[in-house]
């Protein structure tokens, strides 16, 4: 009975606890945060090496952020940003690659990782289910713990752990 | 004499290359007739592989150091300016030396390797043998060959211009580099101890016990040499981050998560006999992308996909990365069927199951950083188009990876083999839970609202509150005497442990750092000041200075705080003679609870413009790989097995739903 009370203190507690956690992020102040700087992450400095606008110091870099910049004060919503540079320096200058045309694939793929390794596990879970337990005789038994002490002063204890 | 230092080192090279093909064929002849060869013939060819390589790296160095420019390497590399430490590290800044320091780390390796064959019978080790000689063969041939750094210049230059400015300018190219090397050279020992267990299809743990130290050895190096790369291109690129998601880091970071994957499945085998075709597959997987990130790394087929025949290295690598593959599979698909245990059954509540779990995440998440990594490169020979993927795109696919690892790691290292009830679960995880939503909660109160800092920390602390519950509960007495008898003396648990408290430092570092960081760019004249991170800022004065080598420009920025100098940023812009670009220097100033990170943007005649970023924890990141690689170590640091008392087992704890 008392194992049982603090048991429910613990699941008391700790989801008590874990509600405080929740109600303190959903009533948190939504903040929009910057939109020129988000943007920017987005966007491929196009004489650097794989880093973005945001995060180079180069003059390429300079004058693209103040392009983006300029069209977030004019209201321009993202898509109109993006597209704006789309179309100048191509598909190659989203860091994102959009899950449609050429880059769909990459998309998919880890789509398909993901469901190969669901199949997997549940294989080798469903296949648990129609194997009886090996039955073994007396003497298999003995072979196997002179197998486990053979082994034990084989190997170094910490070899095995 | 004129010629000696490159004709010492090609002889080197030549020397390893003979002994290789010799330690192969002798290797390979003892595996199949053990009474044919003598394991003195053995050791004299692994020997002499070392003898080579020591003099083609001694030749390389000296030549440095001497500045003899009849030498290809040096001239290209080397300038009469460059300093001593920078001399010595150029033998292996450009890619012919680092062959060379590649070859170097492989004899090392394999000359500890063989010091543990003692006898021809053990045919396992004999062809392990025989497949690491293959290996070096490789190498060696590419010194030799294409990878050649001692060419004879009969016109040599006065002077040459120097390496790479990026890497002239910190310590950090004496140690990266070489670390990164172990790591990488280690995963040859597994790998030819797999596949000469396939060979003579010796199923069983004996390939697994035996290379279990190379394993974390290289493990542990790798960890290192990634979180100081890390740490490189923080303190020195100037761009304000660790990690660009680049193909050059994502070439070590592949490797690295799949030879997790693979250090955590060997134990499964090992205590349960389970995964056995697994390990294989890892095995050859970890040693295939290492070779293939030296490909991604040492050609230039990131920059361009047709720039990647510019040097022969390229196609060589990627020539023996698919003859590993193929060769590997394909034995493994012939001789699979003799070595995998098909009777074993696995239930996914039990500790091999969460390691089955780690196992698939790891993979997962090797797999998507390899396919957005080589991706461009695809779509580029095959279209001729290019596309980018960066950051945003990692990123999404790592987060929520990362949780759900995080998430086994917690459960993982607490539940039994076999068979793990829900009840005996709780009364394990209780407290650490407790503990972990505890701490969210602080965090949340005390007003940090990103759910990405609240879920790690949560995670975190129930990670470090789990294997100190463990740890109390499974020692022999609570004193620090009786702690440290269970840490020393299961150091293979207890140094998983660290690496996985050292998983939650970095993890609780990254989010925070991520998620908290502020940043701002300033221009400033002379004397002009602004406020950030709660100091006054004033830019004091631009200064240059010049070195034999490069031209160094600064400006120094005094932070103020109540009125008193508390610290004098002094961000770097240098300029090397010979090359062209300028790199940027941060300043950074690092305590235990923020690094505050000055870069400069623009140095004009009188104004300067300057990135001020402040990182909460970041310091904690390079702690926590460290704890992770020193977790690698501690645990391959085991002791002899002491047959009397008092080396008894912990008792585990009896299911509480009795």
């Amino acid at each position: 009975m008392r194992r049982k009370l603090i048991s429910i203190a613990f699941l008391a507690g700790v989801l008590s606890l874990l509600g405080v956690v929740v109600a303190q992020l959903l009533t948190a102040p939504d903040t929009a945060g910057d939109r020129a700087y988000q943007l920017e992450q987005r966007l491929r400095c196009p004489v650097c090496k794989s880093v973005s606008i945001a995060e180079s110091p180069s003059e390429t870099a300079t004058a693209m952020r103040q392009a983006v910049q300029e069209q977030v004060t004019a209201g321009r919503s993202d898509e109109e940003v993006v597209d704006y540079f789309r179309a100048r320096y191509g598909d190659w200058v989203l860091l994102d690659p959009p899950a449609r045309g050429r880059t769909l694939l990459l998309w998919l793929l880890p789509a398909l990782g993901v469901l190969g390794g669901l199949v997997g596990v549940a294989v080798l879970a469903l296949r648990r289910r129609h194997q009886p337990a090996p039955f073994l005789s007396e003497e298999q038994r003995q072979q196997v713990s002179h197998a486990v002490a053979d082994a034990r002063g084989k190997y170094r204890r910490e070899d095995l752990l | 004499m004129k010629y000696a230092l490159p004709a010492a080192g090609w002889a080197g090279a030549l020397l390893g290359l003979a002994a290789s093909l010799v330690l192969a064929l002798y290797g390979f002849r003892a595996q199949r007739h053990p009474d044919k060869v003598r394991v003195s013939q053995l050791r004299a060819a692994t020997s002499m592989m070392a003898v080579g390589a020591a003099l083609s790296m001694l030749a390389l160095e000296t030549a440095l150091l001497t500045d003899d420019f009849t030498m290809s390497y040096v001239a290209e590399t080397h300038s009469r300016a460059t300093p001593l430490l920078y001399t010595i590290t150029s033998a292996w800044s450009a890619l012919d030396g680092s062959i060379v320091l590649w070859a170097v780390i492989l004899a090392g390796y394999i000359l500890f390797a063989a010091r543990k064959i003692t006898d021809t019978t053990d045919r396992l080790g004999t062809g392990a043998l025989g497949f690491m000689g293959l290996v070096a063969a490789f190498f060696f041939g590419l010194i030799t060959t294409v990878a050649n750094p001692f060419e004879i210049l009969p016109d040599p230059p006065a002077d040459g211009p120097g390496p790479n400015p990026l890497l002239r300018n910190d310590i950090m190219v004496a140690i990266h580099p070489p670390l990164l090397y172990l790591g990488f050279v280690g995963f040859t020992v597994s790998f030819a101890y797999a596949m000469s267990a396939l060979v003579i299809r010796r199923a069983g743990v004996d390939w697994l016990v035996r290379t279990r130290r190379a394993n974390l050895v290289a493990w542990s190096f790798l960890t290192a040499g990634l979180v100081v790369g890390a740490w490189w291109s923080y303190e020195v690129l100037g761009w304000g981050g660790y990690w660009a998601w680049d193909p050059v880091e994502n070439a070590a970071f592949i490797p690295w998560l799949v030879a997790t994957a693979f250090i955590h499945s060997a134990v499964v085998q090992v205590k349960r006999g389970m995964l056995q075709a697994w390990n294989f597959v890892l095995a050859l997987a970890t040693f295939g992308l290492t070779i293939l990130g030296t490909f991604l790394t040492r050609s230039s087929v990131v920059a361009s996909v047709h720039s990647f025949t510019q040097s022969g290295v390229g196609p060589a690598l990627l020539g023996f990365f698919i003859v590993v593959l193929v060769g590997g599979f394909t034995l493994f698909a012939v001789r699979g069927e003799a070595v995998a245990n098909r009777t074993r059954s696995l239930r996914l509540a039990s500790r091999e199951g969460l390691f089955l779990l780690n196992n698939l995440l790891l993979c997962l998440f090797a797999f998507v950083v390899l396919l957005g990594t080589v991706y461009p490169i695809f779509v580029e020979a095959f279209t001729g188009n290019q596309v980018s993927v960066g950051r945003p795109f990692f990123d999404r696919m790592a987060v929520p990876l990362s949780f759900a690892l995080l998430l086994a790691m917690g459960a993982g290292p607490f539940t039994p083999y076999r068979w793990a009830t829900p009840a005996l679960m709780w009364t394990r995880l209780r407290w650490p839970l407790l503990a972990g939503s505890a701490a969210a909660a602080t965090v949340t109160l005390s007003g940090i609202r990103s759910v990405g800092v609240v879920v790690v920390v949560f995670l975190a602390i129930t990670i470090v509150a789990a294997a100190v519950r463990h740890l109390l509960v499974t020692a022999p007495n609570r004193r620090p005497s009786g702690l440290w008898r269970l840490i020393s003396g299961q150091r293979a648990y207890w140094g998983g442990q660290l690496a996985h408290i050292g998983v939650a430092v970095v993890a609780v570092a990254i989010a925070v750092a991520g998620a908290t960081a502020t940043r701002t760019t300033v221009t400033l004249e002379p004397g002009g000041s602004t406020e950030f991170g709660g100091y006054t800022v004033t830019f004091d004065r631009a200064e240059q200075h010049t070195e034999p080598d490069r031209v160094q420009r600064d400006a120094h920025l005094f932070f103020h705080s109540g009125g008193e100098l508390a610290w004098t940023a002094t961000p770097k812009l240098e300029s090397f003679t010979n090359q062209p670009q300028a790199v940027g220097i941060p300043s950074v100033w690092s305590t235990a609870g923020r690094d505050i990170y000055v870069a400069l943007a623009q140095l004009a005649p009188d104004t300067i413009t300057v990135n001020f970023y402040r990182y909460p924890l970041m310091s904690w990141l390079w702690a926590g790989g460290f704890l992770m690689a020193a977790g690698g170590l501690w645990a391959l640091t085991d002791r002899r097995r002491r047959p009397e008392a008092g080396d008894r087992s912990p008792a585990e704890e009896a299911p509480a739903s009795a």
